[in-house]
């Protein structure tokens, strides 16, 4: 008794003296890796009992800890439930009886075969529940909706490839949440016209609404225009709605801010025009995979002074169009033109010419626009920050040592397929704000220009290399070098990688995606070093690394705490390396395809112990060589199995590659 | 109307002899066409349907015409040639076989019972097939109106129209207009076929009138007619009530319609069969300009009593007994399917069981729709009203209730073949039925019990329709023609 006593009037222990504040603020600058709040919290007593209410945020990786995290962090507002594939009755009326009053947010957008007396509870007892997303809940029925309409605080409520709910459904949703804010409906195939249209009706509040690929016809439009607060409206794939629909409406929504009618192949100008009369603050317009671009159809857009952002992927434009869009569009930041044929020089120049503030530009595939393009894109818009011109061919190697001596703005950069070379790259490199580079198949750079890249680009966080065969561990090593806070680096096919670049990468900490498909020289040496240096790693490729056998496996295992997707197809792992990355308690995603040391019995005991297996690629081999129940249990425990029953297949060298490519493409 | 025809179907057995001429057999459906509910109807409608009405109303000959206008090119004319010439020699088989009968009835008084009722039932199987065929025959033509007429939408009247169109371009089946151009000897050969279409006709334009007249009580308001412009008619409610409005002179009998009291006449001696005394009364009314009259319902206070400062006048006479039933009457008549929905008019409860337990759309609030976007539109209108959505339990129970729909199939099936005979038969429907049983007691119809059984059934709508009778109606699935009768209805619903 005397003992507690002393102990209680004279603190030993240092960390006592701290604050819960001072604690605070320690714990907010340790969001970047979960373990380190982890390891913090594991210091004493007191600073394990402020972590627990610091915490606002959980993900558990499984349902089975819910009851036990739940009361260790009762003031948990977001739950993530992404991680569990399945979340039964049980955990779901845990929540709700654990935390009633904070809980505002809970997603359960990968979760399966949720019970609609499950979500009743929780929707009952959380009252001040905000945001649900149910998003591929494709089991959820109608009686789960009704569920959901208990809820009624909700503001925010995703429901995309929920596809057994019907227009019942969602009126019970409608009626019962009458705060909802936002709405999603993607995919919902059940729902149509009397659903949309009572949500409209029901729900005033409404500011986001996404409708896609529903079957809705015009009927609903009126009651959605006539929505007050209505900023973004998404109706993609209607097909339902048409010209002829659209010429009627009186009604006009003023409040609208963005609208995406992309791939609805039944409205043309006409009836997009007397759509967005109305809406004169319209900022954000996407038309992609919709009706030709006309001089007339840019015409509709001539009141839209606001409209800063248009896209027009994969439509067919022509050179009036561009020329209107440009006249009309004078708010105009960004541009997406990808994959649209008709996008010429001329076409391209009168917008570059009219519109210098243009901050994003997407080119892709226009494999039309020269060399005259990129010297008006250097020339007049100095100001762009992202370029994304992915198989421009007829662009020369020159024209990228113009981008990189006026562009200095640029923040993302996609030279994917192109001609650029050692010049061009080293020009580049000026662009020091540099974050996302992507360099795949440029058969014409080398070591050379990566390492001027490498010393100046410091802020790069994204590098893709992708078959750029020209590149070694020299260029690597200078990336690695000077590019520390390096995220996602992808080197497949790059043969001539070896362990010492892996070594190098491992100075990176705050890699979490690394891919060397096809680098043979790559070994479990190489690895071991990328495991125990980049503990944020959560996807990692090394298809084809023939010399990564168990040790790799073994030591990422134990380091790679935060793996959450791995590609092993064709090294060299056997049934021990897979078992042991049943360590790896957030392993989720792997894939297994012609694994020569793998046996069956192997395969079965790695599955089992890998407890949050959402997704296995497997050879179709397996299918039968394995006792069905395995799969029935892994399969109710949320994993899903994808079978594939490719042959082994020659490496091909990468100009041949290329070639076939092309081949292809000409097809 | 149907009494009538059958009345004189069973005349026309007990004159089997072969005795020829009642020709002008048809006199109901001119006037049905002045009906005063027709003619309203007609006015009210779009104009090119009304002047195919008084294309209509015209005389002989005008069928010619109008088939042409009708365009009902589309059917085989070679097929149903070839139906009717099997139909003839099947009629001069059985008219034979009768003068058989009766020529030997004289000499054999004394003979056992047995004979005579083999003979009745092989009578009665030929008639059948000969229904069986006369039906279809006509059926085969209804798919080509459908077609022609899928434009026009309250094409509940029109319907019948060109049901009647459609019957006398068969010869020997003239229950309708035609019947003054076939030969009256031709007629009386074929008692029994006679009785069918004319019931078919008769019963199915009977149906319209219903129809048009619910529409009108309702569609009425718009109306507005000048006080003083018209003349105001208020019946006493005993004759309101009374089933029969037209009483025979001779025997007191009571009918509804007056065609039927003309048909009903010609029992009482050869003077009441002569062409004039069998025509319609003839209207002098569009020679000299009279007051258009209008009725008033005889309740103090009612808003349809002319006395009421908001006075809006009932259109026919038809309209105050339904107006009077529905507003002043108890409602006696319960459906017997939910025991819940009363009504104070046959044919609203036979309209109400024709849908009642189709009703799946369900409110919070327990109100049934049968139209989805009813409910929606209901619970866009009501704050705090929901979807109720079946729980899993109620899933289950989903067999059971589908099996019900599948029963109402067979109802529908009823309904199709005959679909001619009313949607919701009225009072007059059920009492013919039983004048009907009670001729069958009458030796000298003998062949007929089948198939006034079967109209009866038919006529009962609520029954299963087959029941009791022979299925010889059964497979006759004009389908299509079902379809369009439904689909008339609903859209006579719609606008009402």
């Amino acid at each position: 008794m005397k003992r507690q006593k002393r102990e209680c009037s004279e603190p030993s222990n240092p960390f006592d003296v701290l604050s819960e504040e001072i604690i605070f603020l320690v714990l907010d600058l340790l969001e970047q890796n979960p373990l380190d709040k982890k390891a913090f919290s594991l210091v004493c007593k007191s600073i394990y009992a402020t972590e627990s209410k610091h915490r606002k945020t959980l993900r558990p990786l499984r349902q089975e800890f819910l009851p036990a995290i739940l009361s260790r962090y009762p003031y948990v507002s977001h739950l993530d439930l992404t991680l569990c594939a399945r979340v039964s009755d049980a955990s779901l009326s845990s929540i709700s009886n654990a935390c009633p009053s904070n809980l505002r947010s809970i997603d359960f957008s990968q979760s399966r075969l949720l019970s609609s007396s499950g979500l009743l509870g929780l929707a009952v007892n959380c009252k001040n529940l905000v945001e649900i997303n149910l998003s591929n809940g494709t089991e959820l029925k109608d009686s789960a909706m009704a569920a959901i309409a208990e809820a009624r605080n909700l503001e925010k409520l995703w429901l995309a490839r929920c596809k057994s709910i019907t227009d019942m459904g969602v009126g019970c949703v409608a009626v019962g949440c009458k705060k909802l804010k936002l709405l999603s409906l993607k995919w919902c195939l059940g729902v149509g016209d009397l659903g949309v249209g009572l949500v409209a009706v029901k729900c005033k509040e409404i500011r986001c609404l996404d409708l896609s690929y529903l079957p809705i016809t015009n009927k609903c439009l009126p009651s959605i225009l006539n929505l007050q607060y209505l900023e973004d409206l998404v109706l993609e794939g209607c097909f339902g709605i048409d010209d002829d629909s659209l010429g009627g409406l009186k009604h006009r929504c003023k409040s609208l801010k963005s609208l995406d009618m992309s791939s609805c192949q039944n409205i043309s100008h006409s009836g997009l025009s007397s759509l967005i009369s109305g809406t004169e603050g319209l900022q954000q317009l996407t038309l992609a995979y919709g009706s030709p671009v006309t001089a007339a159809f840019a015409d509709g857009l001539k009141k839209l002074s606001m409209l800063q952002s248009i896209k027009l992927d994969g439509s067919l434009i022509t050179c009036d169009g561009l020329k209107s869009i440009a006249d009309w569009c004078i708010s105009l930041r960004e541009l997406s033109l990808s994959k649209c044929p008709g996008v010429t020089d001329e076409g391209l120049s009168s917008v570059l010419t009219k519109r210098r503030d243009l901050r994003k530009l997407d080119i892709t595939c226009c494999r039309k626009i020269t060399d005259a393009s990129i010297a008006y894109i250097a020339n007049l818009c100095n100001s762009l920050t992202s370029l994304k011109m992915e198989s421009c061919t007829l662009i020369s190697r020159e024209a990228f040592v113009l981008i990189g001596q006026q562009c200095h703005s640029l923040e993302e950069l996609d030279l994917t397929d192109n001609e650029i070379d050692d010049e061009g790259l080293k020009s580049i490199s000026r662009c020091s704000k540099l974050s996302t580079l992507k360099l795949g198949i440029c058969l014409n750079i080398t070591d050379e220009g990566l390492i001027h890249v490498g010393r100046t680009c410091s802020k790069l966080k994204e590098l893709d290399l992708y078959r750029s065969v020209g590149i070694t561990d020299l260029g690597i090593l200078e990336v690695a070098r000077g590019c520390r806070d390096l995220e996602m680096i992808n080197v497949a096919y790059c043969k001539e990688i070896t362990d010492a670049s892996l070594l190098l990468l491992s100075k990176c900490s705050h890699l979490r995606t690394f891919e060397s498909r096809g680098c043979p020289l790559i070994s479990s040496f190489g690895l071991t070093a990328i495991a125990v240096g980049c503990k944020q790693l959560t996807k990692l490729d090394i298809k084809k690394c023939h010399n990564i056998d168990d040790n790799g496996m073994l030591q990422l295992a134990h380091f790679s705490q935060n793996l959450r997707q791995i590609n092993l197809s064709y090294s060299s792992v056997t049934d021990v390396g897979l078992l042991s990355l049943a360590s790896i308690s957030c392993l989720q995603n792997i894939t297994i395809l012609h694994l020569k040391g793998l046996t069956p019995n192997g395969l079965a005991a790695a599955l089992l112990a890998c407890r949050g297996l959402t997704k296995v690629k497997l050879q179709s081999a397996f299918k039968w060589s394995l006792p069905q129940p395995i799969f029935e249990h892994l399969e109710a425990r949320g994993c899903i199995f994808q079978w594939r029953d490719k042959v082994l297949q020659a490496e091909l060298d990468p100009k041949c590659w290329k070639l076939k490519l092309e081949d292809t493409e000409v097809e | 109307m149907d009494l009538n025809n059958r009345l004189s179907g069973n005349e026309l057995q007990k004159n089997l002899s072969g005795q020829p001429g009642f020709g002008n057999f048809n006199t109901q459906h001119p006037q049905k066409w002045e009906d005063p509910s027709i003619i309203d109807y007609s006015m009210r409608i779009e104009p090119p349907f009304r002047g195919f009405n008084q294309v209509k109303v015209g005389q002989d000959g005008l069928v010619n015409e109008l088939r042409p206008t009708n365009k009902i090119q589309e059917w085989d004319p070679s097929a149903m040639l070839s139906s009717f010439s099997f139909l003839e020699q099947k009629i001069h088989q059985l008219r034979d076989l009768v003068h058989l009968i009766v020529g030997r009835r004289g000499q054999v008084l004394g003979r056992p019972d047995e004979l005579v009722t083999q003979q009745q039932q092989l009578i009665t199987a030929d008639l059948t097939s000969i229904i069986v065929q006369l039906i279809s025959t006509a059926g085969s033509l209804l798919p080509y109106v459908k077609s022609t007429h899928s434009a026009a939408p309250p094409s509940m009247g029109q319907f019948g129209q060109l049901g009647g169109a459609v019957f006398p371009s068969i010869p020997g089946l003239n229950g309708g207009i035609q019947l003054q151009n076939t030969s009256g000897s031709k007629v009386s050969n074929q008692p029994n076929q006679n009785d069918v279409s004319a019931n078919c006709g008769s019963e199915q334009n009977h149906n319209n009138e219903e129809h048009d007249l619910k529409e009108e009580e309702d569609a009425e308001e718009g109306e507005n007619l000048p006080p003083g412009s018209y003349e105001i008619l208020q019946p006493e409610k005993e004759e309101i009530l009374a089933p029969h409005t037209h009483f025979c002179t001779i025997c007191g009998k009571g009918f509804k319609r007056d065609a039927n009291l003309r048909m009903h006449m010609r029992g009482h001696g050869d003077e009441y069969k002569t062409p004039a005394a069998l025509a319609k009364p003839h209207k002098e009314s569009s020679s000299e300009p009279t007051l258009i009259k209008r009725y008033s319902c005889p309740c103090t206070g009612c808003k349809r009593n002319k006395d009421h400062k908001k006075f809006q006048p009932l259109k026919t006479i038809l309209c105050v007994k339904n107006h009077y039933k529905r507003t002043h009457c108890d409602k006696s008549y319960t459906c017997s399917r939910c025991n819940t929905k009363r009504f104070s008019v046959v044919a609203d409860l036979k309209t109400h069981e024709k849908h009642c337990g189709k009703d799946k759309w369900l409110c919070s609030c327990g109100t049934t729709f049968s139209r989805k976007d009813k409910l929606f539109g209901h619970i866009a209108l009501f704050q705090g009203h929901t979807p109720a959505i079946a729980s899993e339990e109620t899933k289950a129970q989903v067999g059971p209730f589908e099996r019900r729909e599948g029963n109402q199939v067979t109802n529908k099936v009823g309904s199709m073949n005959f679909n001619f005979s009313p949607n919701a038969s009225s009072e007059s429907g059920v009492q013919n039925i039983m004048n009907v049983k009670g001729n069958i007691d009458d030796p000298t119809t003998y062949f007929s019990p089948l198939n006034f059984d079967n109209l009866g059934g038919f006529n009962d709508f609520p029954r299963p329709p087959f029941d009791d009778s022979e299925s010889s109606f059964g497979f006759l699935l004009p389908g299509s023609c079902n379809y369009n009768q439904k689909s008339a209805a609903d859209d006579s619903n719609n606008l009402a």
